[in-house]
């Protein structure tokens, strides 16, 4: 028990002593701007589900954890590669990676200029992002993740990959066959579950023995921490200190990061839990700590920016958002001849 | 010309490509020494970096080799007995296979799966399978199973250097099999079938081991004055139509013969699209020849699911409409492995 716990602490003391891994300032500006910019972003998919724009039946809101993938991807390499899941369809991952918001909006109405061409819908490929899209198993991504670090590692220059789990992701055996390759070689991956408490209908408790799903990476050997997944500053000490471990060789680490997602599984259908329906309190409880809120607060007490300067923020995201929607409404759907040249390269 | 075996044509074709390429390596289950012996000399010359043996995961292996495609590598994942690639399927079939698709043709996937088929070992059903059905369902794989040790290097470099996934097929029981391979690099394109003897009277249309036992009741039928075209289709993705087409419009009769199983399999499609695509009628109905529709038994009754020459002997007797049977002897190649 000892040992174990201090595996986990190991990473743990590193991120409480990484006193030049705080986001400065500005940084923490940059930080709140993308989050908002992506809550805006899910809000109008979420509304475009329901008037029937989207390319596809269904959408994933991420909204309550945009702390994590902005914490995260906002400060990446743009050659570092990042792979995110079907929460959001990778919005809030792929727009702070620095994917404009255009391409995305595109991809969700099926369109020619979408990131995807217009065949991928919920999946973002920028590969000069170091972004290949997702597959659509929960999961499949980690072993695909684990090799693009072993090319990192071969490469040698630094590269580091994040690879996006919900705990849901931690009951697929690929998940830790990927865990496993990344001990055994040392891969500089990232492995960052957002524990939203809920596996699609089944809460986090029902699915698994014990509270936090980063003891599962202790059988690894892979150094694991828990943070607050709403605390954009405590995502971004936390995954830079895990980036910079990879970067200089010292293999992968697993952050755990305590989180809610507010709205149902999927758009349309009911916010269910195993045979009823989760506790809206429960939600409302979280919503109390939200990340765009805790941030502000933060930027304001600290004298950062003024009410107004969150105003024009907020203005500005929305502007962007409308930029994009009009972008996708008046983009050409694609053209059929790309069945012919989208499944084998030449 | 010289002769070298099938599996010395498969590990040659990876020292060279490995030399040609830096960015090309191996991973899988125990490959510096690997079950097949296809890797002599891979570890000395190339090191435990770029010939890598992971834990027990097919998912693992399949799955890094796809990230490391797209990430600009070409990895050759091994998978020891292609039944074991099915523990594989996301990272085969939704991964590797529509990766590129998926993402509107903005990646590649440069990989290529190796990895061993095919019965006739008394292994069970579980070591013993043929694939290639399957994997020719799903679009997006590339498929090589070469039958003899000239088209194994050939094709295996050119799986190498293809932007796809390609599933390299390569049969247990041929890796002792001796054939002419020219010393200088040649390479064999993807999708081009070989007439590997040619007939006047009926045409077999065969795959990898079945190449080899229908060249042998082609030889056998002579002393009954039939004359036999055997056509080997090399890869099935992409499938070298014109070949057959055009020997089966030659011969006007058509057998086509397939270690896996029959239903929605390889030989079901192949003989459909030779019916779609004749310019002649055919002389007599299609013949297939394939594995019953039975998981294969290991022990004495295996011989009673697998093809065996006179179930070919028999397929064109009918074909010829020749009174009496076709008799052949059997025919079986020395395993290339252990099976006590």
């Amino acid at each position: 028990m000892d040992t174990r716990l201090k595996q986990r602490n190991g990473l743990d003391v590193a991120v409480s002593k990484s006193a030049t891994i705080r986001p400065t300032g500005p940084q923490l500006v940059r930080l709140y701007t993308n989050m908002v910019r992506v809550r805006r972003l899910d809000e109008f998919l979420v509304d475009a589900y329901y008037s029937g724009r989207l390319a596809g039946p269904f959408f994933h809101s991420q909204q309550g954890q945009e702390a994590i993938g902005a914490g995260a991807c906002t400060f990446l390499r743009p050659d570092d590669y990042v792979w995110y899941t079907h929460r959001g369809h990778g919005v809030c991952e792929a727009i702070c990676k620095g994917l404009p918001m255009r391409a995305f909006v595109a991809e969700h109405f099926g369109k020619a200029t979408g990131s995807c061409n217009g065949i991928g819908f919920i999946n973002t490929c920028a590969p000069e992002l170091g972004m290949f899209g997702m597959g659509g198993t929960v999961g499949g991504e980690s072993t695909l993740a684990a090799g693009t670090a072993l090319a990192a590692q071969f490469r040698g220059k630094g590269q580091a990959v994040l690879c996006f789990l919900g705990d849901g992701a931690m009951g697929e055996g690929s998940v830790h066959t990927a865990l496993l390759m990344s001990a055994n070689w040392n891969l500089p991956v990232v492995w960052l579950c957002s524990n939203n408490g809920m596996s699609m209908w089944v809460p986090v408790e029902a699915a698994y023995p014990k509270e936090n799903v980063a003891d599962l990476a202790f059988g690894y050997d892979i150094p694991s921490t828990i943070e607050d997944g709403q605390d954009v500053a405590a995502v971004y000490s936390a995954v830079h200190t895990a980036v910079e471990r990879a970067r200089s060789g010292q293999g992968p680490s697993f952050i755990e990061f305590k989180t809610c997602r507010y709205r149902p599984q999927v758009e349309g259908v009911a916010d269910y839990c195993l045979d009823g329906l989760r506790d809206p309190v429960e939600v409302k409880r979280w919503k109390q700590r939200d990340p765009i809120d805790l941030c502000a607060r933060r930027l304001l007490e600290e004298k950062i920016l003024t009410r107004e300067d969150l105003d024009r923020i907020d203005e500005e995201a929305l502007a962007e958002v409308q930029d994009a929607e009009r972008f996708a409404a008046e983009s050409p759907l694609p053209d059929p001849s790309l069945l012919d040249t989208a499944l084998y390269a030449s | 010309m010289r002769e070298i075996t099938y599996r010395q044509a498969i590990n040659e074709a990876l020292h060279e490509e490995m030399e040609r390429d830096e960015s090309v390596f191996i991973l899988g289950e125990s490959v510096c020494r690997e079950q097949w012996d296809t890797h002599r000399g891979l570890v000395q010359r190339f090191g435990r970096a770029r010939i890598r043996d992971t834990a027990i995961s097919e998912a693992a292996i399949v799955g890094a080799a796809v990230g490391a495609a797209l990430a600009g590598y070409r990895p050759i994942a091994d998978i020891m007995f292609s039944d074991f690639l099915f523990c594989a399927a996301d990272e085969t079939l939704n991964q590797a296979a529509t990766h590129r698709f998926s993402n509107g043709g903005k990646t590649k996937v440069p990989m290529v799966i190796k990895t061993a088929i095919g019965g006739y070992s008394s292994s069970g059903p579980m070591h013993s399978q043929c694939p290639e059905g399957f994997l020719w369902h799903r679009p997006g794989l590339r498929i090589a199973l070469p039958s003899a040790p000239y088209d194994a290097k050939g094709l295996l470099k050119t799986a190498i250097r293809d932007n796809n996934p390609v599933v390299f097929l390569f049969h247990k029981l041929l890796l002792d099999v001796r054939g002419e391979v020219p010393e200088d690099e040649y390479v064999v394109p993807l999708g081009s079938a070989d007439i590997k003897r040619e007939g006047a009277d009926v045409t077999v249309v065969a795959t990898s081991y079945m190449v080899r036992m229908a060249l042998d009741v082609a030889n056998q039928l002579t002393r009954y004055g039939v004359s036999t075209e055997v056509v080997d289709v090399r890869t099935l993705e992409p499938l070298d139509l014109d070949t057959i087409v055009e020997s089966v419009d030659k011969t006007g009769r058509v057998v086509v013969v397939d270690e896996d199983v029959s239903r929605c399999g390889v030989t079901a499609e192949i003989a459909l699209r030779i019916m779609e695509a004749v310019s002649r009628p055919l002389l007599a109905p299609v013949k297939r020849v394939a594995a019953a529709d039975l998981p294969i038994p290991a022990g004495h009754l295996e011989r009673r699911v697998l093809p065996k020459p006179q179930d070919i002997a028999d397929a064109i007797g009918t074909l010829m409409n020749i009174d009496g049977r076709l008799v052949v002897e059997g025919f079986s190649e020395k395993p290339g492995f252990s099976v006590g």
